[in-house]
Parts: C-alpha cells; structure tokens; sequence
C-alpha cells in the first residue's frame, strides 16, 4: 500500500462519513413519518384507505341471489353456500352462507363476478380473534329467500339503496374514471 | 487490490495460521440475517468460513402443485406467494403464460397499466434489497430510509388493487382494475420526490468508505462463473453481463420505451464483487423511475382487459414465458391438457440459482462477509423454495 | 472526597468513630449515590438513544411510558428484573453467572476518577487517566468469560471479538491522550481540568493541530473500547445474533447493557476533562454552591453531548469488518497518534506557554468546519425536499 492510497483512504473515510452525518443531521428537523396506530391518528386508519382496499369480507343478504358465484371462484373454497330451490314457490332458499375469514386470503376473487356487488370488501382489517370458530362468519342465521333482480329498477325501498352501493362497488371497479384527473 | 478471501489451508501448511479445530456453525433458520428462513451450515476456522452449506427447503409450499388443482384463475392469487417481495412481475409471469396459451391479445391500455405496476414493484423490491443490506452491514438508518419510500409505493399500488404486498392485480389477458382517479398525478409527484432521494440513499451509505471496503472485493463473481451457474436479474449484470429480459427478449410493451440497462463496472473493486451487485440494484431504480414517467405520461384509452371466459380451457399445449422480475429472469413453464385445470407448471426462479453460488463464494470469506453476500445476492427464501 | 470524609470526622456527624468505619461509611454513601445516578444516565441514554435513531430513521420511537416515553427506560429494567434468569445447562455456571458482575465492577470502578465539578470527585487519583484507562480494561474480561461460559459458538466468536478489539484499541486511545499529557504534566483528571480554560480556545481540543488530531483518535478508540458502531462487532447484531450477550436474559443480560450506556457516558466525561474544558466555567459569583452547580451542569451538558455524537454517528454508520477494525487499529490510528504524539511533544518544545495564535486559528477553523457541516445539512434539506418539523419531540 502506497502512501497515496493511504492518504486517499483516511481522506475518504473522513469526506464520506461527514457527507453521512450531514444527512442524519438533517433527519433531526424532517418530519417524522410514523402513523400511530391505532389511538393516535387524526382519523381512523380504515376510514382513510382507498376505496379498493381489501378488507374483511362482507356480504350483504339483502342483494344475494345465490348464484353460488362466489363460491365456484374461490381459489381456496374458504365461501360455503347451502342455495336451494322451494319446489312449489320456485324461489331459491338461502339455507348458509358461511365465509370462514382464518381461509380467506383477500384475493376479491369473489367480489368479482358477484352480479350485485353483493359480497364484497369492506376497509376493515381488525380480524383478530381468540379461536378459529369465532372467524367463521355465518352471514345466515335463519333460512331466507334469495334476491331476484325485477325486470324494471328496483322499487322496494329497504333494497333500493343496498343495491345502489353494490352496483356502485361493482361500477367502480369497472370504470373508475379518468387517472389524468386531478385530486 | 486483491479479492478479499483468505485461504486457511494455505496459512496452516505455510505456517503463518494457527491449527485450530474446525468449526460447524449452525446459521438460520433462526437468525437475524437470514431474511426468511434460510440455513447455511457453516464450516468455518475461527472467524473465516471454509465452506458455507445452504440448506433449503424451509419454505416449501407446493405452489406447482397447488396450480393443478385450483385452475387458471384461481392460481393468480397463489403467484403472489412466489416472491413476495416483487409480486407484481409473478402475476405478469402467470398472465403471460396462460395468453400464450390461448392466444389472447392483450389491450394496449392494460399493457401499460401492467409495466406500471410491475416497475412500482422493481421499485419497491429494489428498496428493500438495498436496505436489508445495509442493516446486515450494520447500517440502521438506510433500512428506515428504504422502508418508508417502500411503503409509499405500497400505498400507490395500494390504490390500485386494494392491497399492499399480496396484489392479484393482473388477470389473464389484462388487468383486474384500470388506474383509479387522480393516480397518475400522484404517481409522478412521487417519482419527482423519490429521485433526489436515491442521491440521498447514495451519499447516506452507498458511497460510505466503511460500506465500501464491506462489500468491495468481496464474493467476487466473474462473468463466466455467473453465466455457468445460471445466474440472472441484478446478480448476472453485476458481473458484467448485459443481460435483460425486457431488452433481449422482449415483451409487453417495454420496447417502446427509452431505459437502460445497468451493469457492473467494478469501480470501487473488482467486476463482479457485492459493490457491483447492490450498485447495479441502486441504478436500476433510476431506470425504473425513467420506465415509469414515459409509461405513465403515454398511457393510451381503451379497455384494460380482454374478454376472457370466466372458465378458462386453454387448448391442449404447453408456453414458456420469460419475464424480467426483480430477481433476475423468472420463466413461467405451463402444460394445458384441454380441462380447466393446468396440467403442469413450473416456475424457474433467480433466488433458487443464486443460492447454488454460494456454497462456491464463501470458501475463504468471513463470517461477516457471508451476511453481505446473502443480502447483495438478494435471496428471497420463499423464492427458492416455491 | 477524602477531605470530605476527615471533615466529618473530625466535626461532622461522624465525630468520634473509628477513621476506618468513618471512611468505610462515607465510601459506602457515595457508591450508593454515584450507582443511583448511573442507573439514571444509563437508562436515560437507552431512553434517549431510541428516540435520537428514531428521529433520524423518521419514526417516533418510544414516546407511549410517561411523558413522551421518559420512562420507558424504567419500565424495560423492571421487565427485564422480572423475567426469567436463564442459564443453559451445558454453561461454565459459575463464569457464566459472574461475568456480568465483572464487566460491572470494571464499568463501576471508573466513576471514581470522573470528574463531576470543581471539587466533586471520588478520588482524583494522580494518576486518574491511567486509572480510568487500566479499570475499564476489566470490563472486557467480562465479556470475555460472558463469551466462553455461554457455551454458544454465536457468543464465543463475540466473546473473543470484544478481546481483540478492546487489547488493540487501549493502545491509540493511551498514545493519544499522552499529547495532552505532555502539555500538562499530569496524569491527574483534575489537574488536567485546571490547565483548561472556560473559552473554546482554552481547551485542549484548539490547543494545536496536533490536541485536535489527537482528540478525535481518542474518541475513535474510546468507542471501539466502549463497543459502538462501527465497532460493535462483539454484539453484532446481524451477524453474531447477540454476540457475546446470546445466552442472557433477565437481569444479567440488562447488566451488561447498563455498562454499555453507562460506559457513553464515561467516554463523553473522559473526552470533556481531556479536550473540551471539563467543567470550566467563568468565576462569575462567589456564592460556591452556585458556582459548583454550573460547573456541574455545564460538564453534565458537554459530556452528554460527546454522548448525543456517539448516538448519531451510531445511526449513521455501518460495521466493520473483523480485519479491517485490525487494519484501521494497527494501521491507522497507532501509527498517526505515535506521529502525532511527536508533533505534541516537539510544539510544547517549541511553545512551551501555548501559542495564542495557533489556538485562535484552530478555533476558527473549528467553526469553519461547522459551519460548512450546516451548509450541507441545509443542501440535503433542499434537496429531499421533506416535510420539515422543528418541534424537537414530534
């Protein structure tokens, strides 16, 4: 090792790491970054998620026609649904509906071909539990008749609006609108 | 200046080493370095390693296996779990696979949205990368640094497909969802912020003669050696091999625009060494920040996926489609035999060959050295194992 | 401390007991006080030090335990008093629980030359440089036997780290404070102390280009001595797992953490009464209790600054490596103090009165140094372009 490699050496150590304390020094007067989940935000962390955040599933009865969709796309069959159909009023029979959230990997495979936007995501993220049971969200507590879409625009006014959101998640997925748009 | 590597066999037989007992020191899974859950059997001589035997196979969850039972589309969501830190470049490999095998034309629009995502991905598994190799040089601050402009893309991408690390955004023949509102302004306020501070990262740790004299002249890779034992991505143009998916074999629509491709210089060492390696990851984030304007500013209309049948039945036939991940070229292998199930499919990983070198580098490197050569050669330990 | 304890008695509330009981008493007084007041500063070092990366990180740190986290300290040695004292069954048992008792005792018996004030000091041996620099060499003994009696490969390989490491670097840090020593005449801390003044061009730091070198190889080889990044090679997180400290838990495992950020603040009082002026201050009241407390405040606020540097250049930095902290020992630092020892020697030869120029000079450029530091402090700012926040606890 020559003299001008060691000079060279103890020049660089000192210029680099000077140039490094420099920008640690000017991490003191930057702004932290922290979000401090879950008591010290400004708002709750689900509330400011973007709208396609997949959270916790959900489904709304109200708007399920039990087509059994969901079920044949769930790659991990975590979506049990018992539909049967009443041999004299002709009407499906929505008997269970279990989706077990311990299986579910949010992939919102489901929420996609569901023809209502009956199941789908909601920006909660909270799952924690103390048994697996308890995560087995049975949506059906007792037998209940499907949704059948009517010819016309829906009317009954407890539906109306569950149907609205649902074609509202499931229009936006589908055109969201221009990116180039500002805030 | 030499390669740093010691060889103890020489020293004892010299005389100038100290006989001491050979060590077997057990490294992972459980240990702080090993990101994941890797384990090298360490035959070492005090503090300098005679050989460093990677075990693998801590990971192993059939995801090949689990292709033939759950279906085309089924198998997107699982692709995620291939290489978890870069999962977008796995749904695009999985994607072109299976409209290679239908030959389905992509939209234009949803090729784009595509690079998008896939470039946010390099990004965000580049920075990870270069921070985990810092901390494993000992540097805390770098790893923060890269962590919280990583969770910025998270956020970006976040928007896009509702999740931050396990996407599923693409489809067969397209994308799950075209850009939200607003997306490309915020994309491009991010790129402008996060620029200048690749510069930063630079000055902060990059440049640092203490990281320098870690990392230059260590594990040294030549190009022949890369070449022969396969490597790809950031580890083989470390070695001076100009090698790149999207330039020499080219797909989506990465041919239409202007990036270079880095490749190791040996500036502060020898070609090859771990500087070259984590440098070459450094200067591609500034390319995929180039990638990324051009894509965003020329983003066509029109729709962002294809009619696809929701039951996919792929013609009888087998595709291979290469794709450029953050690890290097990822080949997608798939046999359809005409049902809705795939036949068979195999995924040829860069982490699985890089982890095969090191048994060959750490002959005569330090304990210290091998957590160096881990974190620039980049292993991801679920990418190994599939 | 001694005139102290002839005082009391001979009128104070001792009067009458035998001197040895006396003496045995008031020694006995001033460790319980001198334990009590490192626990503090170590704990608020641990308590500091997370914060100070925290912010350089852009995180928050540890701000939930009292007030912004002020206690935090206390609630983490009363988790760990509690936890479960482990030791493994194939451990040299007696070694291994001792070893943290030794490293403590070398850490401990430190403090008795650290000066606090004008007069507040255990013993100010005259020989307190030596002292320090022999006592605080136990403490690698501990970690030593920590290392070997652990019975883990992690913590051997450590263990004989820390030797290597602490062996080679007693010997800068011990030429490099010999270039004050020549200046003064003597090894006593005080007495060192006393031939400062309280003005910036009166300390030994500006003294001549030859303090100011040998200042900073002084700092250096304290923090390879007291294992700090770059040197924390005996810990090494990333690569040893815990070093040295693998096998411990509970109590003994927190004792050898209480030396580590006890021993901070023995480096930043050892380089303040070397360097920085140690508690001088003007004589601006006759009032002495005043006048001791300053002096006391003064000194607590330079040394914890030495400290506040030894955190941030740990946020900064990168290890090294084993080797090269040899080469950058042996290569390095011995050669340019022993050089820098002669320039020391032949400008007290030359200048054996000071040369008031040469100080003014180095103070300047002191400030010269710190004021481009604020500059490129400033060209990052623009840079980056960050959210900026002044508010120091935010």
């Amino acid at each position: 090792m020559g003299l001008g490699t060691y000079v060279r050496n103890i020049r660089e150590t000192l210029e680099t790491i000077f140039e490094g304390m420099a920008i640690t020094a000017s991490h003191f007067v930057r702004k932290p970054f922290t979000i401090q989940y879950p008591d010290r935000t400004e708002i709750r962390v689900q509330d400011s998620l973007p709208f396609r955040y997949r959270g916790l599933l959900d489904v709304d009865l109200e708007i399920c026609t039990g087509c059994l969709a969901c079920e044949r796309a769930c790659p991990i069959d975590c979506i049990v649904i018992d539909a049967e159909k009443d041999k004299q009023t002709k009407e499906m029979i929505l008997k269970r509906f279990d989706i077990d959230l311990a299986k579910c990997m949010y992939c919102g495979l489901c929420s996609e071909p569901c023809p209502t936007g009956s199941i789908h995501h909601t920006p909660e993220f909270e799952g924690a539990d103390y048994s697996l049971e308890s995560l087995v969200r049975r949506f059906v507590k007792a037998p209940l008749v499907a949704y059948k879409p009517p010819k016309g625009p829906e009317t009954d006014p407890e539906v109306a609006p569950i149907l609205a959101r649902g074609l509202r998640y499931l229009d936006e997925f589908a055109s969201p609108g221009d990116p180039k748009a500002g805030e | 200046m030499s390669t740093h590597a010691i060889d103890v066999d020489v020293l004892r037989e010299t005389g100038q080493g100290i006989a001491t007992e050979e060590m077997t020191l057990n490294m992972g899974p459980q240990h702080p370095s090993t990101h994941g859950v890797l384990r090298f059997v360490v035959k070492a001589d005090g503090e300098v390693m005679r050989r460093a035997i990677p075990d693998i196979g801590y990971l192993h969850r059939s995801i090949e296996k689990i292709a033939e039972k759950v279906g085309y589309h089924g198998f997107m969501p699982y692709t995620d779990r291939v290489d978890y830190v870069s999962a977008m470049q796995c749904n695009q490999g999985w994607a072109m696979a299976c409209e290679a095998l239908a030959g389905i034309k992509v939209p234009r629009r949803g090729e784009y949205c595509r690079v998008i995502a896939s470039e946010f991905g390099r990004l965000a598994s580049h920075l990870l990368s270069v921070g985990a190799t810092g901390m494993d040089i000992g540097a805390v601050t770098p790893f923060t640094h890269a962590i919280r402009e990583r969770e910025y893309i998270n956020d970006i991408l976040e928007e896009l497909c509702g999740a931050r690390l396990t996407f599923n955004y693409m489809r067969i023949g397209g994308c799950a969802w075209d850009l939200p509102p607003g997306f490309v302004g915020r994309a491009t306020k991010f790129l402008d912020r996060f620029e200048p501070l690749i510069d930063e990262y630079n000055e902060l740790i990059s440049f640092n003669k203490i990281y320098v004299e870690r990392l230059a002249n260590v594990a040294v890779i030549p190009r022949e050696m890369a070449i022969a034992y396969n490597l790809v991505g950031p580890n083989l143009r470390g070695s001076g091999v100009k090698y790149d998916v999207r330039k020499d074999a080219p797909y989506s629509v990465y041919p239409e625009f202007e990036f270079d491709v880095p490749v190791g210089t040996g500036e502060r060492g020898t070609l090859g060494d771990s500087y070259d390696r984590y440098m070459v990851r450094m200067r591609e984030m500034k390319e995929s920040c180039k990638i990324l304007r051009q894509a965003l500013a020329g983003i066509p209309e029109g729709p962002v996926v294809a009619k696809v049948p929701r039951t996919f039945r792929p013609p009888v036939g087998e595709a291979y489609v290469r794709v450029e991940a953050s690890r290097g070229d990822m080949g997608w292998f798939v046999v359809s035999d005409g049902t809705a199930f795939p036949y068979r499919v195999h995924i040829r990983t860069g982490s699985f060959a890089a982890m095969a070198i090191i048994e060959e580098l750490s002959k005569g490197l330090m304990i210290a050295d091998l957590v160096a050569v881990i974190a620039t050669l980049d292993i991801v330990a679920p990418e190994v194992d599939r | 401390m001694q005139q102290f304890a002839d005082y009391l008695l001979d009128e104070g509330i001792l009067a009458g007991l035998p001197k040895s009981l006396g003496y045995a008493l008031v020694i006995a007084f001033f460790a319980f006080v001198l334990l009590n007041f490192i626990m503090l500063v170590a704990g608020v070092t641990s308590w500091l030090e997370r914060r100070v990366w925290a912010r350089i990180q852009s995180r928050v740190g540890p701000n939930r335990v009292g007030p912004q986290g002020a206690i935090q300290w206390l609630a983490d040695g009363i988790k760990n008093i509690m936890k479960e004292d482990i030791v493994p069954t194939a451990a040299d048992k007696p070694l291994f629980k001792a070893a943290p008792y030794l490293a403590m005792i070398g850490f401990f018996g430190a403090w008795a030359c650290v000066p606090f004030g004008d007069g507040l000091i255990i013993a100010d041996l005259n020989v307190g440089v030596l002292y320090i620099t022999a006592v605080t060499g136990l403490v690698v003994v501990g970690i030593l036997m920590a290392g070997w009696s652990s019975n883990n490969k992690w913590a051997l390989l450590g263990g004989m780290r820390s030797a290597a490491q602490i062996v080679s670097y007693e010997i800068p840090a011990a030429i490099a404070v010999n270039a004050v020593i020549v200046l003064t005449g003597t090894l006593s801390m005080q007495g060192i102390i006393r031939a400062q003044g309280w003005a910036p061009w009166n300390w030994f730091l500006f003294d001549n280009p030859f303090t100011f070198v040998a200042f900073f190889i002084f700092f250096v080889a304290l923090l390879a001595e007291g294992n700090r990044t770059p040197f924390d090679l005996p810990e090494a997180e990333s690569e040893l797992v815990a070093g040295a400290f693998t096998e411990y838990s509970g109590l003994r495992s927190l004792l050898f953490f209480l030396v580590e950020w006890g021993n901070l603040y023995i480096i930043g009082a050892l380089c303040t009464s070397l360097f920085l002026g140690g508690w001088q201050t003007p004589h601006f009241t006759d009032n002495g209790f005043v006048l001791g407390l300053v002096q006391f405040v003064v000194f607590f606020l330079k040394s914890y600054f030495l400290v506040f540097v030894a955190m941030w250049i740990r946020a900064t930095l990168p290890r090294v490596r084993v080797d090269q902290l040899m080469s950058l020992c042996w290569k390095y630092l011995v050669p340019i103090s022993f050089v820098n020892l002669l320039g020391a020697m032949l400008w007290v030869v030359a200048f054996p009165h000071g040369f008031l120029p040469a100080r003014l000079g180095m103070f300047l450029f002191g400030i010269m140094v710190t004021i481009y530091f604020l500059m490129r402090v400033a060209f990052h700012l623009r840079r980056a372009r960050p959210e900026m926040s002044w508010n120091p606890i935010a």
